[in-house]
């Protein structure tokens, strides 16, 4: 009896095992609506964008700021009729800057969506790569770290900070003095963002006869008081700084209580302007500066006057910044650029959206990024042009923009190399 | 009659497990294989841990070891300057290298166990996750540096667990790809891990192993070697953790350094103690909880609205699931003192005496 | 050789700070044989409540006022969760000081957000010099405050009722509460003693030259554990020399990056934990815990 009841179980198992499968993965589906192909992502009246940002990490105040830019970009468009006719909604899930998470979230939305219009961080970003590239899923990478080049598939809004690092010295030799043969000293992050900027920063030392003298760091330290004495003793001319906004006031406030008078120029993450609430205030207004593809606020251009506005009017007590909400701001200008074209190749597949990004070669986001953005090198940024700020106090932001975006003639010869 | 009924039970449930990936997400099959590695490790560090009576805080160190050791033996050399090389092995070799190296790692700490007890050994086996840390950081040549390195697809016999040629098996209608091939493995894996285990505990040697934790000199006395069983305990803990790893490596597809830090570490002491120490079972639970409730947590907050739009000082989705994750695992310790093992068994059996481990 | 003395220095009053962070794990540990992890969150705790009101009640009061609340919260901690739990092994009880950690450290993360608080301290970043050596004026002042705290707190162990209570409580719970010790309050006035320490060390590390208090200060508390543990757990002597030790060694990395290259970069973080483990082997209790004793 026992025998009979196994074997009954069994079969009755096997058969509902086949009677419900999940279906194969539908994701080369394809159907026209208004003429216009459509894939996964894209219905008849919507788009549907992915949204990666830490919400709950170590960079969620960046995450959070980026949502409010891209909230806003997304709501002013859609008002104004959205694109191909189509409303854009966003799906968003919290990477909380942990890999693990972050591939989990992206098998959640990725049957959902035509691209990914945010991801926050290199290592989340290098997580998804193998299933963004079999996917040709377009994504937005917020970073500015062309280790992640070449490829196909990701966009960066502007130059990187290997660039910005190069930019950096021509910048200091130009007008602060520093000589062939001098010393400059480099603070800068583990990881992707500060060791790209070594890189930079190393091929233009090699270029001009400079030394370079290394300070690696990690978000964990937040005491300059080693580093500047390090500094000191090397005889640096100038520092450049890879690093977050709480290692830069200790730097400039302990390098200006060490009497190391020099000029600090950091790259784009390397500003926030609650700095000015700091003690080193003082020390930052004297001698801090900012290269970076991402305009300073108080830049008079169409796009970002327009950002500004609708963000003061929208977020009222929050505190814009360049590379928080202007970053996911610019970000999407980059995604609708990329929807629309497709659109008007009327093709908006995955693929149809890559190969509209990738055609575009003079993009102009009314300011936000320095110059105008050419996608169809996917081994090289899309941007050349930086924009060189000092710190002040009046500034909207904090930062004064020195004049229009430039490009150092080193810049030119640079190889990204490829990894 | 019994007997039959505990058959019937295991068949289905491996029927079930060997069913799901016709019906689950890819989300939920990824969800499962973090969770299986997760199981893995755990299962080898309540062993040490639990039963041996050997606090380490270092298991994430091994775990590295098997990650990045089956990258490298497995891995094909890329062109370019900034590439990691690798030897090219196949991998099943790779696996099982991968495994040993994580062994071989683990006995030559051990040494270190007989001479600091108790917490110290717990925190100077903390220090061995920050040099391994460093080591990955700054070994750029091996392991690829803060980029990290892509990790060769698990083959078998020819058979590629990848998502190189997803029509050729197409079961019940669901083509299979990387994922759930890879379920397979996850599944012989972790239940060969669990069965290894729960003999260990009740084998010999693993009575040995609860000799040692009660009291070292009564071990020695009664004619238990304790260096060489210390040793063992290492080893035989951070194979399973450097199997964990090559699950891990193989459920990624990237492996960064940052992944196998003092978090992770802490995580594991986590799920054992959730768990109950020195219970396999507990471990496995431990394992799936940690490292699955986030994730799902993560995963029904999107369906809400966001509860505040950021930087508006409201609570987000994201916050919130941070916040159960912390009230859950105090929960869990207020109210089951001796992890779910121990509730396991009070529920099974109150008039019982518990049972001696 | 300037330059050596210079990070020197700077390194020992550093160390001060990690010797007040590393007392309080101390304390705890002592009392009632927990691991306190949620001690970081705690020092965030006191950082932020000084770094919110400062403005609005002054500076001073804003200090007490975080003092106050660190050490209540720290209390509540103890009385809530690790007194229900007391019959727990020490594995469970401090998993669950991690649990509160979470917590906490993701509420205050929630409600720092992207500010960089300053702590508003009134030295600022005023500098002192001394024999041509410079120090910024708060070190100098975390400096003197450890000093009087661990010599305070050196005398009320040794000649107050409470000292020896606590003293007991540490030797041997069972008798101590015989003989008319409350265990109780013995326990919540060391959790208390910690958060204030904690909220103190926080004060110093969110001055400058940090920049103030962010997130991140409250991963200083995992900075101090080396310090502690070459220490000693059970020996606040242990854990002021710990401090002082883990700060001059981190300086000097900091400061001799280039000279030690060939180790990698950024030893300063690993560095701590390797002269940890150094110790540890040469001392296998750290340098004043005491030493196991098996009685057979």
């Amino acid at each position: 009896m026992s025998r009979c009841l196994f074997s009954i179980t069994v079969v009755a198992l096997a058969l509902a095992v086949g009677a419900c499968g999940k279906g194969g993965d539908d994701d080369g589906g394809t159907s026209a609506s208004g003429g216009v192909k459509t894939g996964p992502g894209a219905t008849a009246d919507t788009i549907t964008l992915g949204y990666l940002p830490d919400l709950s990490g170590v960079f969620a105040p960046n995450g959070k700021a980026m949502m409010e830019g891209a909230n806003l970009y997304w709501d002013a468009k859609n008002k104004a009729g959205g694109i191909c006719g189509r409303e854009v909604k966003l799906t968003v899930q919290d990477t909380g800057y942990d890999p693990q998470k972050a591939v989990a979230a992206y098998q959640q939305m990725s049957g959902d969506v035509i691209g990914l219009g945010l991801v926050l961080g290199s290592p989340i970003t290098s997580a998804l790569l193998p299933s963004v590239e079999k996917q040709d899923m377009f994504l937005n990478f917020a970073g500015w770290t062309s280790d992640i080049l070449p490829n196909e598939n990701v966009a960066i809004a502007g130059t990187t900070y290997d660039v910005e690092a190069i930019n950096a010295i021509d910048f200091l030799m130009d007008k602060h003095g520093v000589k062939s043969g001098d010393s400059i000293g480099h603070l800068y992050f583990e990881g992707d963002y500060g060791e790209n900027a070594l890189k930079g920063s190393k091929f233009a030392a090699g270029k001009h006869d400079l030394k370079i003298v290394e300070q690696k760091i990690t978000p964990a330290d937040t005491d300059m008081t080693g580093q500047v004495a390090a500094f000191k003793r090397a005889g640096v001319k100038a520092i450049l700084f890879s690093a977050a906004p709480p290692q830069a006031a200790s730097l400039a406030g302990v390098a200006a209580s060490q009497k190391l008078d020099v000029p600090i120029v950091a790259n784009g993450p390397g500003w926030t302007p609650q700095l000015l609430t700091t003690p080193a205030a003082k020390a930052l207004i004297a001698n801090y500066y900012v290269v970076s593809s991402m305009a300073p606020l108080s830049v008079q251009d169409d796009g970002v006057q327009e950002f500004l506005s609708a963000y003061q009017d929208r977020y009222p007590k929050g505190t814009p910044s360049s590379n928080g909400s202007l970053y996911a701001y610019a970000g999407a200008q980059i995604a609708d650029a990329a929807l629309a074209k497709a659109c008007d190749d009327k093709d908006l597949t995955r693929k149809g959206v890559l190969d509209a990004l990738r055609s575009i070669d003079s993009l102009d986001t009314g300011g936000t990024i320095a110059g105008t953005l050419d996608f169809t090198d996917p081994s090289k940024p899309p941007g050349k042009l930086v924009y060189i700020a000092k710190v002040s106090k009046d500034a909207p932001g904090g930062l004064e923009s020195l004049g229009e975006p430039s490009e150092a003639p080193d810049a030119q010869d640079y190889d990204f190399g490829g990894s | 009659m019994s007997r039959r009924a505990g058959v019937l039970v295991v068949v289905i449930a491996v029927v079930v497990l060997a069913a799901l990936p016709i019906y689950l997400e890819a989300f939920w099959l990824q969800t499962g294989l973090f969770a299986m590695a997760a199981i893995i490790a755990a299962v080898g560090l309540t062993l040490l841990v639990g039963l041996a009576g050997q606090l380490s805080l270092g298991h994430a160190f091994f775990v590295a070891i098997g990650a990045y050791g089956y990258a490298f033996l497995a891995g094909t050399d890329v062109p370019g300057a900034d590439a990691p090389s690798g030897l090219g092995l196949p991998p099943l070799l790779a696996l099982i290298g991968a495994v040993a190296l994580a062994g071989v790692a683990g006995a030559l700490f051990s040494p270190i166990s007989g001479r600091v007890r108790g917490i110290y050994l717990g925190l100077a086996s903390l220090g061995l996750v920050f040099l391994g840390q460093h080591i990955l950081q700054n070994a750029a040549g091996i392991t690829g540096g803060y980029a990290g390195v892509t990790v060769e697809p698990f083959s078998l016999f020819g058979f590629s667990l990848s998502d190189a040629d997803p029509d050729r098996l197409v079961i019940l209608g669901v083509p299979y790809g990387q994922l759930e091939r890879l379920w397979y493995l996850g599944l012989v894996l972790t239940a060969g891990s669990i069965w290894f285990g729960r003999n260990l505990v009740r084998s010999r040697p693993g009575r040995a192993f609860g000799t040692l934790r009660d009291s070292e000199v009564a071990a020695a006395v009664m004619g238990v070697d304790v260096v060489r069983y210390k040793a063992a305990a290492f080893t035989v803990s951070s194979m399973y953790a450097g199997l964990g790893g090559v699950l891990y490596a193989l459920a990624f597809g990237r492996i960064v350094p940052d992944s196998f830090g003092f978090l992770l570490s802490v995580d594991f002491l986590v799920m054992i103690v959730i768990g109950g120490a020195g219970s396999v079972g507990g471990a496995a639970a431990g394992a799936v909880f940690v490292t699955a409730l986030p994730l799902v947590l993560n995963h029904y907050s999107g369906s809400l609205p966001l509860l505040a739009a950021p930087g508006s000082g409201g609570v987000s989705a994201a916050e919130l699931s941070r916040f159960v994750y912390g009230a859950a695992i105090v929960a869990v310790l207020l109210f089951a003192r001796d992890g779910l093992a121990g509730l396991a068994r009070r529920l099974r059996s109150p008039a019982l005496k518990e049972e001696v481990t | 050789m300037n330059q050596f003395v210079t990070l020197f220095v700077g390194g020992l009053f550093l160390g001060a700070i990690y010797a007040l962070v590393a007392l309080g794990f101390v304390t705890i540990f002592r009392a009632t044989g927990v691991i306190n992890f949620a001690q970081g969150s705690v020092l965030l705790l006191g950082a932020y409540v000084i770094g919110r009101l400062h403005d609005s009640i002054g500076f001073w009061p804003a200090v007490a006022a975080g003092i106050l609340v660190a050490a209540a919260a720290s209390v509540l901690v103890d009385v809530v969760l690790i007194r229900r739990a007391r019959a727990a092994d020490l594995g469970t009880l401090a998993i669950l000081t991690l649990g509160v950690n979470i917590l906490l450290s993701t509420e205050l993360t929630r409600q720092i957000g992207t500010d960089v608080l300053s702590i508003g301290a009134p030295w600022g970043s005023d500098v002192v010099e001394v024999a041509g050596i410079r120090v910024p004026a708060s070190r100098v002042i975390a400096g003197g405050v450890a000093l009087v705290l661990v010599a305070a707190l050196g005398v009320a162990v040794k000649f107050t009722d409470w000292g020896v209570a606590m003293r007991s409580a540490a030797e041997d719970g069972e008798t101590a509460s015989l003989m008319g010790i409350r265990l109780n309050r013995v326990a919540a006035g060391a959790w208390a003693l910690a958060g204030g320490l904690a909220a103190v060390g926080g004060l110093f590390l969110t001055s400058f030259p940090a920049a103030g208090v962010t997130p991140d200060a409250g991963l200083v508390a995992l900075a101090a554990i080396p310090a502690v543990v070459l220490g000693g757990f059970d020996s606040p002597a242990g854990a002021v020399v710990g401090g002082l030790i883990i700060g001059v060694v981190s300086v000097l990395c900091a400061g001799y990056q280039d000279e030690l290259s060939f180790l990698g970069r950024g030893i300063g973080t690993t560095a701590p934990y390797v002269v940890m483990l150094l110790v540890l082997l040469v001392r296998p209790s750290g340098l004043f815990g005491t030493r196991e004793v098996t009685r057979v």
